[in-house]
């Protein structure tokens, strides 16, 4: 079993170093495309994140004062920029296989493709709208500290655990068709399970205790300390999202690599 | 340079007919019955389930090219399926080895939105290139394909022929170890069909493994070292091309009429006298052996021939001892010399023999049939031999007189 492991892994590195070219030309296809098919292009990235950072300002400065150490609007924008990073990689991953039928069943190269760059397109528009933040930052007079340099760790982090989930529902769509439109449904009350626009961690109790088990809050929280607070994110809740995330990639890669030789047929 | 083979190894391939559950509330029901009826194990076939391929083996060496041919549903597809990686064998193993071009589905990954331009890098990038393979072979590309102006259109204002002609000039340039070929030689018009076949019988040449699936048998019998005739998922015959076509061309004219037995006259063998291929133009005699049950009047039936031209599908010649005023002998075996003069141009003809009811004028009965191919003859080209006769002859020249 283990020496299948190792084959197993040897191989699917191995294809995705043979086909890296084909992801990121497969990343610019979906880029150009909406560059070319939308009016305001780019501004896509920036519109949802901004418009949701301005309805929770309203509600949790006007309506209802909510107490956070930083000005409310960049802590919410810190939470919904990285929090839109994945439900788009997600929304995208999810029909990334059963909206390229032709490609699947006729053509054959890693399949991890299509989940791996609707991920890299997300990831352009992230870096795009942490252009906002960038400004928002100097807007509010909030200085750079040295761990910032901590950022990228958060990144890989978050990239690792988008992957496997991504390699997950990509294929269980393809299997049942239910998944895509489960998919909304729970992405929306996930939002609201992690510390996006609010602080999860101020609900105690028992659903408290499960609300701690989501490994987004401490991968958003990872996000504020080293850009707002100018501190290394909490150690203990961090690396458990870490290790986490490995596990769901590692499952979901192995699981999609060992399923893939049927999707030509399943789809 | 890395070489190429290809090896299939007695591969097995299971489908299903029918539809699959693919959403949860078909799941739960199927879970269910899946409990108390556990699934055969993977290897045996349950109802619904038949073999598309069954046991097919096969090994194409560098220089070698296998033309596989067979009717709609024999498996063909799904062996090329199998080769391309895109299938994986339920049982058996299939082997390539060094980068497979696949000439097939040569516009899958084209995009409707994007231009010539940005397809041919992504199409490229499916089919295994490196960008900078692409840059470089780049205006090949363009050249081959024929689209110069149009490359900066959007393929969604292409017609099917410019967008195919497209694909193809993309897959031509990849440079294989393996080439794997499917219908894509019936692309585009006459000119560029002509191209494209020049093409690909030159990365053939080129000395790599090449696997061929068409209908157009003459195409088949052009490239290929040998062949296998797929029936109903198995290999009905291996062999030389030419072999395999007579074969394929026989199962297909028997399974087009049930054999009458009523009629008195059996025909039993058709064999060439001579070696094949004929040279066009030149004179071979076709040997048919039957059989008369009963003293039939030559009014009542007559032997016939006809020939059909495998590339177009077009009879080009059929008669029968009814024309050449040949009576019918009497009771018993006998032997028919039908001596046939080959004014045709290169190519494979089906050579068919059957007994022709004069008073119904319909074939009573299917006799044996033959493959001839015919090679290019000293004397002429194309459709048909018109016997020229050239002769030069000089005006003669016009005196004219000098100095008056």
């Amino acid at each position: 079993m283990l020496l299948r492991l190792r084959t197993d892994v040897r191989e699917m590195l191995a294809e995705m170093l043979e086909y890296r070219e084909l992801l990121y030309s497969m990343a610019r296809r979906d880029l150009l495309l909406r560059y070319k098919q939308t009016a305001m292009g780019f501004a896509w990235a920036f519109f949802m994140p901004v418009l949701n950072m301005i309805i929770f300002s309203v509600i949790f400065t006007r309506v209802t004062k909510l107490n956070v150490n930083v000005p409310y609007p960049i802590y919410a924008y810190a939470g919904l920029l990285p929090w839109s990073f994945l439900a788009s990689s997600l929304r995208f991953s999810v029909i990334s296989l059963t909206g390229n039928i032709p490609l699947v069943t006729k053509v054959y190269f890693p399949r991890e493709v299509f989940p791996f760059a609707a991920i890299l397109v997300s990831l352009v528009d992230f870096a795009v709208g942490a252009t906002f933040l960038a400004a928002l930052m100097v807007y509010y007079g909030i200085g750079v500290s040295w761990a910032i340099l901590f950022l990228p760790v958060v990144l890989l982090v978050q990239v690792v655990f988008i992957a496997g989930m991504a390699l997950l529902l990509s294929m269980s769509n393809l299997y049942f068709r239910d998944v895509k439109y489960i998919f909304e449904v729970v992405v929306t009350v996930w939002m609201f399970a992690t510390s996006v626009v609010y602080p999860v961690q101020s609900i105690g109790g028992r659903l408290g205790a499960i609300l701690a088990l989501n490994p987004m809050t401490p991968i958003i929280e990872a996000y504020r300390a080293v850009l707002l607070h100018g501190t290394l994110p909490d150690p203990e809740p961090f690396l458990l999202a870490a290790a986490l995330s490995c596990v769901v990639f590692a499952v979901g890669w192995l699981t999609f690599h060992r399923a893939e030789f049927q999707f030509a047929e399943r789809i | 340079m890395p070489v190429g083979k290809v090896i299939f190894d007695h591969v097995w391939k299971k489908f299903t007919k029918g539809e699959f559950h693919d959403s949860l509330r078909d799941l739960v029901p199927a879970l269910v019955k899946r409990a108390f009826h556990p699934p055969p194990p993977r290897e045996e076939l349950a109802g619904k389930e038949f073999w598309a391929v069954r046991d097919v083996a096969f090994e194409v060496q560098p220089g070698e090219a296998l033309g596989i041919i067979g009717h709609n549903g024999a498996g063909k597809s799904t062996t090329l399926k199998l080769l391309t990686r895109i299938l994986k064998p339920t049982r058996g193993r299939c082997e390539l080895t060094g980068r497979v071009g696949a000439l097939i589905e040569v516009a899958a990954g084209f995009h409707p939105d994007l231009t010539g331009r940005e397809n041919v890098y992504l199409q490229g990038a499916i089919m295994g290139m490196k960008r900078a393979e692409i840059t470089a072979r780049y205006d090949d590309i363009v050249e081959f394909s024929g689209l110069g102006d149009f490359l900066d259109t959007q393929v969604k204002r292409y017609s099917t022929g410019m967008s195919a002609r497209l694909g193809f000039a993309i897959a031509a340039h990849l440079e294989p170890d393996v080439l794997i070929i499917d219908e894509v030689l019936a692309v585009g018009d006459m000119a560029f069909q002509e191209r494209a076949f020049e093409r690909i019988n030159a990365i053939a040449r080129s000395g790599i493994p090449v696997v061929v699936v068409s209908h157009q048998l003459e195409r088949i019998a052009a490239l290929c070292t040998h062949a296998i005739l797929l029936e109903r998922g198995s290999i009905a015959h291996e062999g030389s091309p030419a072999e395999c076509i007579s074969r394929y061309v026989m199962t297909q004219s028997t399974s087009a009429a049930p054999p009458d037995a009523a009629h008195p006259i059996r025909l039993t063998s058709a064999t060439l006298s001579g070696s094949q291929p004929v040279r066009s133009g030149e004179r071979v005699r076709i040997h048919i052996m039957g059989v008369a049950e009963a003293d039939v009047p030559s009014a009542e039936l007559a032997i016939g021939v006809r020939v059909t031209a495998l590339h177009s599908g077009q009879v080009v010649f059929a008669s029968g001892t009814d024309r050449c005023a040949a009576a019918l002998p009497g009771t018993g075996s006998f032997a028919l010399d039908v001596t046939l003069q080959w004014n045709v141009p290169p190519g494979i003809y089906a050579l068919e023999t059957h007994v022709w009811d004069r008073v119904r004028e319909r074939t009573a009965v299917k006799g044996p049939s033959l493959t001839v191919t015919v090679k290019g003859g000293p004397t002429f080209y194309g459709a048909v031999q018109m016997n020229p006769r050239m002769e030069f002859s000089q005006p003669r020249a016009i005196a004219i007189p000098a100095g008056s």
